[in-house]
């Protein structure tokens, strides 16, 4: 797993061999490769130089210049008229309209962290984006956007990752002709391409996982260098920032960390074994891998959310998603300290604790059927149909008005027997034996508003409060009702069943407002409520206030992971262009990204790449088995070093293939062929570590003109697609003959 | 021998103890109950779970004389008034649950643990209120549970013979685990689970014996004992398995509930079937109602036309709708036109296999048509709607291909029995309906729109009835033929191929959310049962549960097991070795062994969907038993009875040796025996189901909060 490329020193020479071992290690320049390969079995790896280069990266510096090369090829193939087209495409519809919601500083909730967003929102922040321009649907022609710009920041970062696959592949000790091949695949991955031309995620992420592909193997080899040095230490951090990044762009990123983690966890369980190294020794190199591979991590990935926090500070289209105490923090929904006593005579507004319904609320309009009376709902936004009179029900007389009279304030308490007088209608909330209008089942009953101006009410007005659960840190909010600091039920007297709402919407009728019911088996998080503003004419003005406390960055954050994470697991809809996990190693299908004036960008990737790299896989998983056979009837085949080397190298990428493609088996939710990018980035290592597996014999003349062989039809497979990625014109007939599986959808 | 019998006999007492009471069907016995009457009046019925268990009862009821006519129709019904032998159709399960125990005492001795571990892992079983209140109904658990611990023992037994291949002893116990497996799974579908674990537990064991290194080990030999495992795991089981299935299907020759199920070439094989009574062929011009084969609507239009804009704002064509109906109705009718020139008389005018069609509809003189509109509930999916008669302009639009599922060319179209897919000519779509209703415009008909790629299932349809000739010829007599209502045969492996295949897919069907249903995450806690039963007259309950110290114990003795694996590999990884060989041997092979069947009698629970109880767990339940007595062992002594396998002709001998466990054994042994029968006994009112309880007894013996007893009392709040 992890890309030890070299065989670790044994700790004794080998059990079969003889002990002839010289004393002085033989000087390597005098040797020729097979005597190189027997001293490295002995011990005497070329690792041990001097001269060890950061990360074990030995880049000459011809290669530098071949990579400046390279970097400028990718770079004209992924900002090959970037602007074009000029209007949304695909999900731009999000990512696009997400940053302009960061410009505006408005609250949004989406499924995936921030980082690769926030990116997206400083190119278009620095290049004069004002977020007046909505996304709205695809083909929607751009106005004073500066898309290019926004384009540009996934394009940077997708020409980037060529370099650091041709620098991982070094660093994982293959030859120069093995990394070019493997960037120029990379170059011309049609797919690759596709999503880095636009304002989508999937770049970024890409990038990070290369990214920490690269600092992994940096760091590997520097732990077989020496490890707690300076750099060891540097390496480790920066494969911890970047595990960070890779997670903070999207929740795939956890693959990477499973990844890397497995990596560890294989180092961890080799330095157990060696007995050279002393139990303190291993537990520092335990704590210096949970430092930064664990906290590192949570810290950058914490911060991204800071970051996102302190920047949506006003509130916007994403409120619904969030709690009173969340709205409360955000801009546009900060709300006055208000009364904190709650008395007989109080105007109030009443919330619902746990959906975000919002308001106890009621309307002049009434239910079409049961008992035809007036409407209760739960409505979200501040009104002054939420307003409610708290009125005492034991009295006689006419207690709409006796609580004037009365000089003390009486303040509300478990089994207070109240009625709820909707203050615009005049109107008591009130419930009786009918089934409610959308939940029809024996233990609901129907909640209204009845009665008329004058008219005191009846006994099916009556509620008995019962407090449920007082703040903490506010004594006598347990014992009396105290506003936004108590949660109470209201139990009808008649009937017994509790006020209730969940997250059930009613029709049109009611404006697709939540529908309040009373429940005879109510679920005790559904049936409590609390009361947010509060008034009363007898509290002098100096009487105690309150308002929301306001949730520390930890409870906000962790809010809003849960939200992220329910809303995720929502997206089981079906999509036209979503498909399963197992058509994506074999290409059946793409996604059709735009289509305008006979003209389409259509995701599908360079067939010969995909096609190549699922077979390589095979092939490792194929082979592999077979070395297993073999070693069990005796072969020894694990002590040629380099079916040692090949086999922790390519062991390495398949375990990385594997970790970012099956997890997704699993998942329900909607599935995109863009998902197997980081994996197919994988298979593309992998595939050209077993070209470097196969061409290891050859003469390096022979090898490059193989690999060149490979490289020139990949870039022809990607000329036939590239007007797909491009969005260039295009002959039906082309587009008919590119039509290789019957399966991939073009629409002409 | 003593504690044997002893363990036995106790067995057989508490699964025994008032057996006869309720008098009443409890909880699934409203299934397997009527399963054995239908053996017994040999009506075929249809059942996820393969028929062995089934049989046996059926058999038990033949044996005490049941004659089959009460039918289990509700929990509760009671089988004194209806004079059902039902005490003898219990016996059974009591019997086989009862010789478990001995069976699990068997695996831990063979096994090579004391008497005391034997014992304790007997007693865990024996005194499991779960254990006992499966094998006291007629429920498939207990024969299951039975079958598979025998399965174990066969597989120990054979395993000790490793030295000494190819023996008579080797083959008889290889061939016994074999047919023992196919009893297992032959009894209920998760006895598949089994056959995994043999099959996992065999897959070592090659691996072993594919090893070159104890002797010059040759392929050869690999290849003969690979050989000899396929002939006595997979041909022997299998051909077990078959034959209760050619018994099952011997037995079912009659038309009964379970034809429905079946395709129309299955149901033709049952005698007095609807398919052989009422099937006739379609000639054109017929008038016919259109069937769904799975939600039994029928192709219905009526003259409302669609909405103009649907309330997600998409756009319809305002054609006439086309919906899905559930009852018989006038609107339901449509002929049958056809696309080619006909005779005037005689048998080409049959609708036959691979014709193009137009279905007129009868009332509003339109045609079928569908065209790329989305339909009002699925945007990728095509509208259907219907074309007058006289507008010729979009003619193409109204033509359809029929297919006869599964038919030969030139099959032609029979009522019931021809299961069909409409396909439109240009689009290639289907005719396609799921049980989604349309909204008040449509009075809550369910949906009907064309799918590009449906599947088999649910675009099936059938012609349920002609209703008219085309000039009111007697069309139930105009074939001059006469009809044969013999049962046609078919063929042994098809049925089976198509009942297996329909178990599958009804088994992972079975979605339906269950009060009790639960999560197998709880189920070693045990943290909610299954309320089988009730009385409200007595406040009597029969409340599936096990023993809370049983299963707790073995949850502690698994985790004990993995932390003294980890820890065990920890230090050999610093070359250390606290554990001998032997012993570590035993706890790597034969309590790992345990551990497998354990986790692969439980872990796939958690990959599948359907309804999951806690009986599911049983059979985990027991391996984790015998996980547990062998902890107990090895935290009692530091050596093993050792060696245990029979020596062979070439083995070393090894330096025998003897457990050591001294008096503290017994003494642990003695003293939670006795707190599980305490625990038993407590629960036992809830396992028995007698005597009733009140509500605050009820209370009491809720030990977790989490069970949902009846007849508790409330809470004074």
């Amino acid at each position: 797993m992890a890309p030890s490329v070299r065989a670790r020193r044994p700790a004794s020479p080998p059990p079969g061999l003889p002990h002839t071992t010289p004393r002085f290690p033989p000087k390597e320049g005098h040797l020729d490769a097979d005597e190189r390969r027997a001293a490295a079995s002995l011990g005497y790896g070329p690792s041990r130089r001097a001269g060890f280069a950061p990360g074990g990266f030995n880049i000459t510096s011809g290669e530098w210049k071949l990579l400046v090369a390279i970097v400028v090829v990718a770079s004209a193939v992924r900002l090959f008229r970037i602007s074009k087209p000029d209007s949304v495409v695909f999900d731009e519809v999000h990512f696009g309209k997400f940053a302009s919601r960061y410009i505006k500083t408005r609250y949004f909730v989406d499924v995936h962290p921030p980082l690769a967003k926030l990116l997206i929102t400083l190119a278009a922040f620095v290049s004069g984006f004002n977020g007046h321009f909505d996304f709205k649907d695809i083909g929607k022609t751009y106005e004073d956007v500066p898309y290019v710009a926004m384009r540009m920041l996934p394009a940077t970062l997708g020409i980037a990752t060529v370099p650091l696959a041709y620098l991982t592949l070094r660093g994982l000790d293959c030859r120069a002709t093995t990394a070019l091949l493997a960037s120029l695949l990379i170059t011309f991955e049609n797919g690759m391409i596709t999503q880095s031309r636009h304002i989508l995620l999937d770049s970024p992420l890409i990038f990070f996982t290369a990214l920490t592909v690269f600092m992994w193997t940096g760091f590997c080899n520097e732990d077989k260098h020496q490890p707690f040095t300076d750099r060891w230490w540097t390496w480790l951090t920066l494969t911890g920032l970047s595990l960070g990044a890779v997670v903070s762009s999207k929740w795939v990123g956890l693959f990477t960390i499973a990844t890397i983690g497995l990596g560890t966890i294989k180092q961890l369980w080799t330095l157990l074994g060696d007995m050279r190294i002393s139990p303190k020794t291993w537990i520092k190199h335990f704590w210096a891998r949970a430092l930064c591979l664990i906290v590192v991590p949570i810290l950058f990935y914490m911060a991204m959310f800071q970051i996102h926090f302190l920047i949506l500070e006003n509130s916007g289209e994403g409120d619904g998603f969030m709690s009173a105490e969340f709205q409360h923090t955000l801009g546009g929904h900060r709300m006055a300290d208000t009364f904190a006593d709650v008395a007989i005579g109080s105007t109030v507004t009443i919330r619902h604790v746990n959906t975000q319904g919002g308001y106890l609320h009621s309307h002049g309009h009434n239910y079409p059927g049961g008992s035809q009376q007036q409407q209760i709902t739960l409505y979200p936004h501040q009104d002054e149909n939420n307003d409610w009179r708290i009125i005492n029900a034991t009295q006689s007389g006419d207690p709409s008005v006796e609580w004037q009279s009365l000089k003390d304030l009486h303040y509300v308490t478990t089994d207070t027997r109240i009625k709820l007088r909707h203050i615009v209608t005049e109107k008591n909330l009130h419930s009786h034996d009918y089934r409610p209008p959308v939940s029809e089942v024996d233990f609901q009953n129907e909640v209204s508003a009845y009665g008329m101006p004058g008219f005191a009410g009846d006994m099916n007005d009556d509620w008995f409060v019962e407090i449920e659960q007082g703040d903490s840190r506010d004594h006598e909010s347990s014992k009396r009702v105290r506003t936004l600091r108590t949660q109470f039920r209201l139990r009808h007297a008649l009937t017994g069943c509790y006020l209730f709402s969940h997250k059930v919407k009613l029709p049109s009728w009611a404006f697709e407002q939540q529908e309040v019911t009373c429940n005879k088996n109510a679920v005790r998080a559904n049936s409590l409520w609390f009361i947010e503003t509060n008034a009363h004419p007898h509290l002098p003005a100096n009487a105690p206030k309150v308002n929301y406390r306001r949730p520390g960055f930890l409870a906000k954050f962790w809010e809003l992971q849960h939200v992220m994470w329910t809303t995720n697991a929502g997206l089981t809809d079906r999509h036209t262009y979503d498909s399963r996990p197992s058509s994506w190693p074999r290409l059946l299908r793409g996604i059709n990204f735009w289509v305008k004036d006979h003209r389409q960008i259509y995701l599908i990737g360079n067939p010969m790449v995909w096609w190549l790299s699922t077979a390589s896989v095979l092939a490792y998983t194929t082979i592999r088995g077979l070395l297993i056979l073999r070693a069990q009837r005796g072969y020894r085949d694990f002590e040629n070093t380099k079916v040692v080397k090949y086999d922790t190298l390519c062991g390495f990428l398949f375990v990385g293939w594997v970790l970012h493609y099956f997890p997704f088996f699993l998942m329900g939710r909607q599935l995109f062929l863009h998902h197997y990018f980081p994996a197919l980035y994988f298979a593309i290592l992998l595939l050209c570590s077993v070209f470097d597996f196969l061409t290891s014999t050859l003469r390096p003349r022979v090898r490059l003109q193989i690999a060149a062989v490979i490289a020139i039809l990949a870039i022809w497979n990607f000329a036939i697609f590239s007007p797909l990625a491009y969005g260039n014109t295009w002959t039906k007939s082309k587009c008919h003959d590119a039509q290789w599986l019957k399966t991939w959808d073009f629409s002409w | 021998m003593i504690t044997v019998g002893v363990l036995t006999a106790l067995a057989f007492a508490l699964r025994f103890y008032k057996i006869n009471h309720p008098d009443q069907v409890v909880f699934d016995e409203v299934h397997f109950g009527k399963f054995a009457s239908y053996y017994i009046l040999r009506e075929y019925y249809f059942d996820v779970h393969p028929p062995f268990a089934k049989l046996l009862f059926g058999l038990a009821g033949w044996f005490v004389g049941f004659d089959g006519h009460f039918s289990f129709e509700n929990i509760g019904d009671s089988y004194t008034e209806n004079h059902v032998p039902y005490v003898g159709m219990r016996a059974l399960p009591a019997i086989l649950g009862s010789l478990t125990i001995p069976i699990v005492y068997g695996i831990m001795k063979e096994s090579g643990y004391g008497t005391v571990a034997a014992a304790f892992s007997a007693a865990i079983v024996l005194f499991d209120n779960a254990h006992v209140a499966q094998s006291r109904l007629i429920l498939l658990d207990a024969t299951l549970i039975f079958f598979m611990s025998l399965t174990i023992y066969s597989y120990v037994r054979f395993r000790k013979l490793r030295y000494t291949p190819f023996t008579l002893e080797w083959w008889s116990w290889l061939i016994a685990t074999g047919v023992f497996m196919a009893c297992t799974w032959g009894s209920k579908v998760n006895g598949i689970l089994t056959v995994f674990a043999i099959g996992a537990a065999v897959l070592v064991d090659l691996w072993d014996l594919l090893d070159i290194r104890p002797v010059q080990n040759t392929m050869d030999n690999f290849y003969r004992h690979f050989a000899a495992r396929a002939v006595g795991l997979i041909v022997v089981p299998f051909i077990v398995y078959l034959s209760f299935f050619w018994i099952h299907f011997a037995i079912l020759v009659k038309s009964g509930p379970g034809d429905s199920f079946m395709s129309p070439q299955f149901q033709e094989s049952l005698s007095g079937n609807e398919m052989l009574v009422n099937s006739h062929e379609v000639r054109y011009y017929d008038t016919v109602t259109l069937r769904h084969k799975d939600t039994k609507v029928f192709l219905h239009s009526h003259t409302e036309r669609y909405p103009l804009r649907y309330d997600d704002g998409r756009i319809s064509s305002q054609g006439q709708q086309v919906t899905g109906y559930g009852h018989a109705d006038e609107n339901n009718w449509w002929q049958v036109v056809p696309t080619k020139a006909l005779p005037e008389t005689g048998r080409g005018r049959i609708v036959r296999h691979n014709d193009i069609i137009q279905l007129l509809h009868v009332n509003t003189q339109t045609y079928l048509l569908t065209h790329d509109v989305a339909s009002p509930l699925m945007p990728t999916n095509q509208e259907f709607t219907t074309w007058p008669r006289d507008d010729h302009s979009r003619y193409n639009d109204t033509l359809f291909y029929l297919y006869l599922n599964g038919a030969h060319e030139g099959e032609a179209l029979r009522t019931k029995s021809g299961h069909l897919r409409l396909v439109h000519v240009p689009t290639k779509v289907s005719l396609w309906t799921h049980r989604e209703q349309l909204p008040e415009w449509a009075f809550k008909q369910q949906e009907i729109n064309g799918d590009k790629s449906p599947g088999e299932k649910p675009a099936t349809w059938f012609v349920d009835e002609i209703i008219a000739a085309e000039d009111g010829e007697d069309f139930l007599n105009r074939t001059s033929a006469v009809v044969t209502n013999e049962p046609k045969p078919m063929n042994f492996f098809k049925k089976f191929a198509e009942l297996q295949l329909l178990m599958m897919q009804h088994n992972a069907g079975l979605t339906a959310s269950h009060p009790y249903a639960s999560n197998p995450i709880n189920w070693p806690f045990m943290l909610s049962g299954i309320s089988f039963w009730t009385e409200n007259a007595d406040q009597k309950q029969i409340y599936f549960i096990g023993n809370i110290i049983g299963w707790w114990t073995c949850a502690v003795a698994l985790s004990v097991y993995i932390g003294i694996i980890g820890g065990d590999l920890l230090a050999r990884r610093r070359n250390e070795t606290p554990v001998p060989e032997p012993v570590r041997n035993r706890l790597w092979n034969s309590t790992g062994f345990f551990v497998l069947v354990w986790f692969i009698h439980y872990f796939p629970f958690f990959l599948m969907n359907r309804q999951l109880f806690l009986h599911h767990y049983l059979p985990s339940h027991v391996a984790s038993a015998l996980v547990a007595g062998s902890v107990l062992q090895f935290l009692l002594s530091d050596s093993v009875n050792y060696p245990i396998s029979v020596r062979g002709l070439y083995t070393h001998p090894k330096p025998r040796q003897y457990a050591e466990i001294g008096l503290r054994g017994p003494i642990v042994v003695a003293v939670f025996t006795a707190l599980l029968f305490g625990a038993f006994m407590y629960l036992a009112p809830l396992t028995y189901g007698t005597p009733g309880l009140d509500g605050e007894t009820v209370n009491a013996k809720r030990l977790l909060s989490s069970w949902t007893l009846h007849f508790a009392a409330k809470s004074t709040a």
